[in-house]
C-alpha cells in the first residue's frame, strides 16, 4: 500500500495504545470478547455458587437413582452410583479452572521474569536459558506430563507442576522474543543517555509493552492446561476418583457409552465450551490490541 | 464487472492531442469510521512525452490519485466517478481484464520501495521476461535479449549475468533501476512513478532522476511523477500539479509556478524550504494548523483555516481551478494569493556574536569504532567494519555542527558514540556536561504506554532532579518552550502528529539542560511544512538556550541552513570540515562537490543552469577499504597517487580542512 493510503487508514483507526483503565470499554466492544464472556461467565458463576444451589453434593450417592438420563431432577443425569452429574461436572470445572489458573500464573510469572532476563541481558544467561528451554521443548508436552506424574504420583499439585513445566519454556521463549524486539527501540536509547538503570529500563520500558501479547498467550495456555488435565485424569494419572474432574468423569462414562451417553458426553461438552471461551478471549484481546487485524 | 459498461469504453470527451485526460476524478476509501474522500474532483491533461509532477504532503491524496489512474488502489479504496481517457478509451469503465492489457503495456508503474515491488523469490529474468513476451508478443529468447538490453540501458553493469540474480542480491539503487527497466520494457506511453527516489540516498537519487529523464526523452514516454520534494520537481518536471485535500489547487508549467505561485498553499510550501543562498538568514515560512479531516464534508476552500489571506468568501464557496495566464491555473479567489502577507513571518535571524573564546563543549579526538564479526575458524582474521575511522571534531557552546554523508558513512555511529550508547574502539570523546538525543523515527522514540508527562520527566526522575512539584513545573516550561500547551502532558504518544512528536522529543532532550543535543535525522520523517516548523524551533532554541546541536542528516539544504559548521563524512572519515556557508558555496573535496550537485534545488531556472556532476557508482563495501583514498573508486579526479596513498585532513583556504590530494 502507498504512503498516502496508509496515512489515511491510520487516521481512521482507533488509537493504538491502551492507557490504564480506558481499556474496559474497548474490550467489551469486541465481539469475540463478548462471546467469550457469554460462555465463561455463566460457567464460572455456576461453579462458584454450586454449594448454595439446590444440588446434591458431588460425592452423594443415591442408589435409588442410578444411571438416570437427564431429567428436570438431574439436569445432566446420574452415574452408576446415582451421583448427580451436574454437581459432579461443576465440581470438576472447579478443579479444571484451578488447574488452568494455576498453570497460567506459574507460566506467566516464570516466563515473564526469565524471558525478560534472557532477552535483555543476552550473552551467557541467554544461551544457558535457551539451551534448557530447548531441552524441555524437545519433549511432547503431554508425554512430559505423563512422565512427571508417574514419578511424582497423582493429585492436583503434580498435575499443575507437570503442565507448567512444559508451558514455562514456551513462555520464556515468547517473552524473550518480545524483549529482543523492544530492546533496540529508540526510547530505550533515550533512557540510556541519562544513565537509567537496567532495572528501570526493564520495569518501565520493556515489561509494560510485553504484557498484552503475554496475556493472549496466557489465556491459550489456560485452555490448554484444562485440556491436558482432563487428558491426564482420563488416563488415570491426574485427579483420582472419587474426586470428580472433567477428565475422570469422561473416563467413568466411557464403558457405558451405549447405555448412558450422558455420563461422558455432557462433561465433554463443558470442556469444549471452556476451551472455546478461552480461545475467543485470547482472540479478542489480540484484536483489541492489534489494530492491524481489524478491517 | 459491469458488462454493458465493459463493452462501451469509448470516451465521451472530445478528441484531443492529449495522451491522457483525467476528468473530475473522485476516489473514496470506505472505512469503518466513515468515507475518506481521498481524491475530490481532479482534472488534468498529459501531453505525449510530458513529465508532470504531482506534489503534496502526506494525506493530500496524491498517491491515491495516481493509483486511481490504473485502479491499483488497495482495499478499501474505490474510484467512485470520473473519466480517465487514454487515447480515446475510458480506463474507468474498463473491466479488470481489459485494464490488465493496459497496465504494464501502455502504462508502466514505478513504486517507492523497490524491495516490496519486486518479488523476492523470483529472479529478475522471471519477473521481466514474461510481461515482455506477453505484451510485445515476443519469443522467450527475444524477450530475454530485450530485457538484457533494457537492464544495460538503465546502467546495470554486466546485465547479461545480473538478469539471473535475485532482488536481494542487489542494492536499493540497483533494484530501483530494475524497476525502471521493467516499467519501460513494454514501451509504455505513460509511466506513473510514485515517489521513486524517496527510499534512496541523495547521490543515488540524482543518478536515478537523470536516468529517468534521459530514457523518457529517448522513448517519448510521458510521466506522472508523485513526490513531496519540491527540489526534485524543479529538476525534473515540465509541469507541476499541487494537491491539497484531494484537489489540485494549482497546475501549470514548472517555471511559471516556481516563479509566480498564486495559491497561498503553493506560496507557503515554496517558502518552507531552506533557500540555497541567502545573504542574511531568515526564518522559514510556517503553515499553521493541520490539513482538514477528509471524512467530513468540506464547505468553502479546504485551505481556509490555514490561510493568512482567507476572507469571508472562502468560507462560503469553493474556489474552482481557474486560468492565471498561459496554461497556469490556480484555485484561489485572490489574484495574488497571499500577496503582501507572503513571507511576513519570515523574520531575519540575528546572527550570534561568536568568538573563539566560547567554551568548547564537545571535543572528539581520533575517534574509531570498529565492528568485528566472528571468524568461523580461529586462525583467520574476522571481518572488521571500520564504521568510524579516526575523526576529530570540536563543538563550542551554542554552535551547531552538521554531519552529512550517504547512508553507511558512519554518521549515525558517531551520534551513538557521542551519546555514550556504544563503547568506542579507540580515541577520546570529551563532553562538558551531558549529551541528549532527538531521534529520526517519531513512531518508536516514545514508550507508547507512558504519558507525555512521564516521557518528558523521565530524564529528571532518573537523574533524581527536583521533587514532584518542581518536575511538573519543569515539564510545563519545556512544553511551552517547544510550543505545546500544558494539556499535552496528559496525552499519550499515539495521540500526536509527527511534528508534535518531534517537539516532545526535543522537550525530553532539553529536560536536564544538556550541553549538546544530538539530532539524528530529526526532520526526515516529516512533511515539508512540519519540517519548517521543527527547524525554526531548533533555530530559536539554539539562540535562546545557547545549547549546542549536532545535526545529522542527508538533507544538505537543511543541514547547511541550520549549521554553523559542517563535517562531510565518507566511509567513516571526515573528508571536509569547516564553516557551513563556505563549504556549501565552494566545496573543496570532490565528494562534497558531488553531494551538493546531487541535491535538487527548488528553483527550475537555477536547476537548469547548474552543472551536474552525478556521482557514478555506489558506496564501496566498508569491509575491504582500498589502501588509498576511500573515494578514489568514484572520484572523477582520481589519479594513481589517490589509489596508493590515503590523503589526510589538511588545512584548506584558512578556515577549513579537506582530505584530498587535489584540493590544495
Amino acid at each position: 500500500m502507498t504512503q498516502e493510503t496508509l496515512a489515511l487508514s491510520a487516521r481512521s483507526l482507533p488509537r493504538l495504545n491502551w492507557p490504564r483503565f480506558r481499556g474496559a470499554g474497548r474490550l467489551l466492544a469486541n465481539g469475540h470478547i463478548r462471546l467469550a464472556l457469554a460462555i465463561l461467565v455463566p460457567i464460572v458463576l455456576l461453579t462458584i455458587f454450586r454449594p448454595v444451589l439446590p444440588l446434591p453434593g458431588p460425592l452423594d450417592t443415591d442408589l435409588r437413582a442410578m444411571m438416570q438420563p437427564p431429567s428436570l431432577e438431574h439436569l445432566f443425569g446420574t452415574d452408576r452410583m446415582g451421583r448427580d452429574l451436574l454437581s459432579r461436572t461443576l465440581a470438576g470445572v472447579q478443579i479444571s479452572m484451578f488447574v488452568g489458573f494455576a498453570v497460567a500464573l506459574v507460566a506467566l510469572s516464570f516466563g515473564l521474569i526469565m524471558g525478560t532476563l534472557a532477552g535483555f541481558f543476552g550473552g551467557v544467561i541467554d544461551r544457558v536459558m535457551m539451551a534448557i528451554t530447548d531441552i524441555f521443548l524437545a519433549f511432547p508436552s503431554l508425554l512430559l506430563a505423563i512422565g512427571l506424574v508417574s514419578v511424582m504420583g497423582t493429585g492436583m499439585l503434580p498435575v499443575v507442576l507437570a503442565i507448567s513445566l512444559s508451558d514455562v519454556p514456551r513462555f520464556i521463549r515468547l517473552q524473550r522474543s518480545l524483549v529482543l524486539s523492544l530492546r533496540t527501540r529508540a526510547y530505550i536509547d533515550a533512557a540510556r543517555t541519562v544513565k537509567a538503570s537496567q532495572f528501570w529500563l526493564m520495569t518501565r520500558h520493556i515489561v509494560p509493552n510485553t504484557i498484552a501479547p503475554l496475556l493472549v498467550a496466557t489465556s491459550i495456555a489456560a485452555a490448554n492446561a484444562i485440556l491436558v488435565e482432563a487428558g491426564l485424569s482420563f488416563l488415570g494419572l491426574g485427579i483420582m476418583p472419587p474426586a470428580p474432574s472433567l477428565g475422570n468423569l469422561i473416563r467413568d462414562g466411557q464403558s457405558y457409552l451405549e447405555q448412558a451417553w450422558w455420563i461422558s458426553t455432557l462433561p465433554g461438552v463443558v470442556i469444549l465450551l471452556i476451551a472455546l471461551g478461552l480461545h475467543f478471549l485470547s482472540d479478542g484481546i489480540r484484536q483489541v490490541l492489534d489494530p492491524r487485524s481489524r478491517k | 464487472m459491469n458488462y454493458s459498461a465493459a463493452i462501451n469504453t469509448q470516451s465521451a470527451l472530445p478528441a484531443s492531442n492529449a495522451l491522457l485526460q483525467v476528468r473530475d476524478l473522485h476516489t473514496h476509501f470506505i472505512t469503518d469510521s466513515g468515507t475518506v474522500k481521498a481524491v475530490n474532483g481532479v482534472s488534468f491533461d498529459i501531453e505525449r512525452g510530458e513529465r508532470i509532477a504531482i506534489v503534496g504532503e502526506s494525506g493530500s491524496g496524491k498517491s491515491a490519485m495516481a493509483m486511481s489512474l490504473l485502479r491499483l488502489l488497495a482495499y478499501p479504496g474505490k474510484v467512485v466517478s470520473g473519466e480517465i481517457n487514454l487515447a480515446g478509451r475510458d480506463l474507468n469503465r474498463m473491466s479488470e481484464r481489459q485494464l490488465n492489457q493496459i497496465r504494464g503495456h501502455e502504462i508502466g508503474t514505478i513504486f517507492q520501495d523497490p524491495m516490496a515491488s519486486l518479488d523476492p523469490v523470483m529472479r529478475i529474468a522471471d519477473q521481466m521476461i514474461l510481461p515482455i513476451m506477453r505484451h510485445l508478443k515476443m519469443s522467450a529468447s527475444k524477450a530475454r535479449a530485450e530485457a538484457i538490453d533494457w537492464l544495460a540501458r538503465v546502467g546495470i553493469p554486466d546485465a547479461g549475468k545480473r538478469i539471473d540474480a535475485y532482488p536481494f542480491e542487489m542494492s536499493g539503487g540497483m533494484r530501483q533501476r530494475v524497476m525502471i527497466a521493467m516499467a519501460l520494457s513494454c514501451r509504455p506511453k505513460l509511466v506513473i512513478a510514485d515517489e521513486p527516489t524517496t527510499a534512496l540516498d541523495v547521490t543515488i537519487q540524482a543518478q536515478i532522476v537523470e536516468l529517468l529523464k534521459d530514457l523518457t526523452e529517448q522513448t517519448g514516454t510521458a510521466m506522472v511523477f508523485i513526490t513531496h520534494d519540491l527540489g526534485l520537481v524543479a529538476r525534473f518536471a515540465h509541469k507541476v500539479g499541487v494537491m491539497y485535500a484531494g484537489k489540485l489547487i494549482e497546475f501549470g508549467p514548472v517555471k511559471e509556478i516556481f516563479a509566480h505561485p498564486s495559491h497561498p498553499y503553493t506560496q507557503s510550501l515554496l517558502d518552507t524550504i531552506p533557500p540555497v543562498d541567502q545573504p542574511e538568514r531568515r526564518k522559514l515560512a510556517q503553515i499553521p494548523g493541520f490539513p482538514p479531516d477528509m471524512k467530513l464534508p468540506m464547505v468553502g476552500c479546504a485551505f481556509k483555516d490555514r490561510c493568512a489571506a482567507a476572507h469571508e468568501r472562502c468560507f462560503r464557496e469553493t474556489p474552482e481551478l481557474k486560468s492565471r495566464g498561459l496554461a497556469h491555473r490556480a484555485a484561489c479567489f485572490l489574484p495574488e494569493g497571499l500577496g503582501e502577507a507572503r513571507r511576513r513571518d519570515m523574520e531575519p535571524i540575528p546572527t550570534l556574536a561568536r568568538n573563539s573564546t566560547d567554551r568548547v563543549v564537545v571535543e572528539v579526538f581520533n575517534l574509531q569504532k570498529h565492528f568485528t564479526g566472528r571468524s568461523l575458524v580461529p586462525w583467520r582474521q574476522p571481518a572488521t567494519v571500520r564504521a568510524v575511522n579516526g575523526i576529530s571534531l570540536n563543538i563550542r557552546e551554542g554552535e551547531t555542527l552538521g554531519i552529512v554523508g550517504e547512508s553507511g558513512c558512519g554518521k549515525s555511529t558517531v551520534a551513538r558514540l557521542l551519546l555514550g550508547l556504544d563503547p568506542v574502539t579507540s580515541g577520546d570523546i570529551f563532553v562538558d556536561g551531558t549529551a541528549q538525543m532527538v531521534f529520526q523515527d517519531p513512531q518508536s522514540s516514545f514508550n507508547p504506554k507512558m504519558s507525555l508527562f512521564d516521557i518528558i520527566a523521565e530524564p529528571l526522575v532518573v537523574t533524581g532532579k527536583g521533587n514532584r512539584a518542581e518536575r511538573t513545573a519543569r515539564v510545563h516550561e519545556l512544553l511551552a518552550q517547544v510550543g505545546l500547551d500544558e494539556s499535552y502532558a496528559k496525552r499519550y504518544p499515539s495521540q500526536l502528529s509527527g511534528g508534535q512528536r518531534q517537539r516532545v522529543a526535543i522537550a525530553r532532550a532539553l529536560a536536564i539542560k544538556p550541553s549538546v543535543v544530538v539530532a539524528d535525522e530529526p526532520t526526515s520523517a516529516l512533511d515539508v511544512s512540519v519540517r519548517a516548523q521543527i527547524i525554526n524551533l531548533m533555530v530559536d532554541l539554539k539562540r535562546q538556550l545557547r545549547v549546542s546541536f549536532v545535526f545529522i542528516s542527508h538533507d544538505l539544504l537543511t543541514v547547511s541552513y541550520i549549521s554553523d559548521k559542517i563535517a562531510v563524512m565518507y566511509l567513516g572519515s571526515i573528508v571536509e570540515y569547516g564553516p557551513a556557508d563556505e563549504i556549501f558555496r565552494h566545496p573543496a573535496h570532490p565528494y562534497t562537490q558531488a553531494l551538493i550537485s546531487a541535491v535538487p534545488v527548488p528553483d527550475p531556472v537555477a536547476e537548469e543552469a547548474r552543472q551536474k556532476v552525478p556521482l557514478s557508482g555506489e558506496l564501496p563495501s566498508p569491509l575491504d577499504l582500498p589502501p588509498g583514498c576511500a573515494f578514489a573508486s568514484r572520484c572523477p579526479k582520481a589519479t594513481a597517487l589517490c589509489r596508493a596513498e590515503r590523503p589526510v585532513l589538511q588545512a584548506y583556504s584558512g578556515s577549513r580542512e579537506a582530505a584530498c590530494h587535489h584540493a590544495n
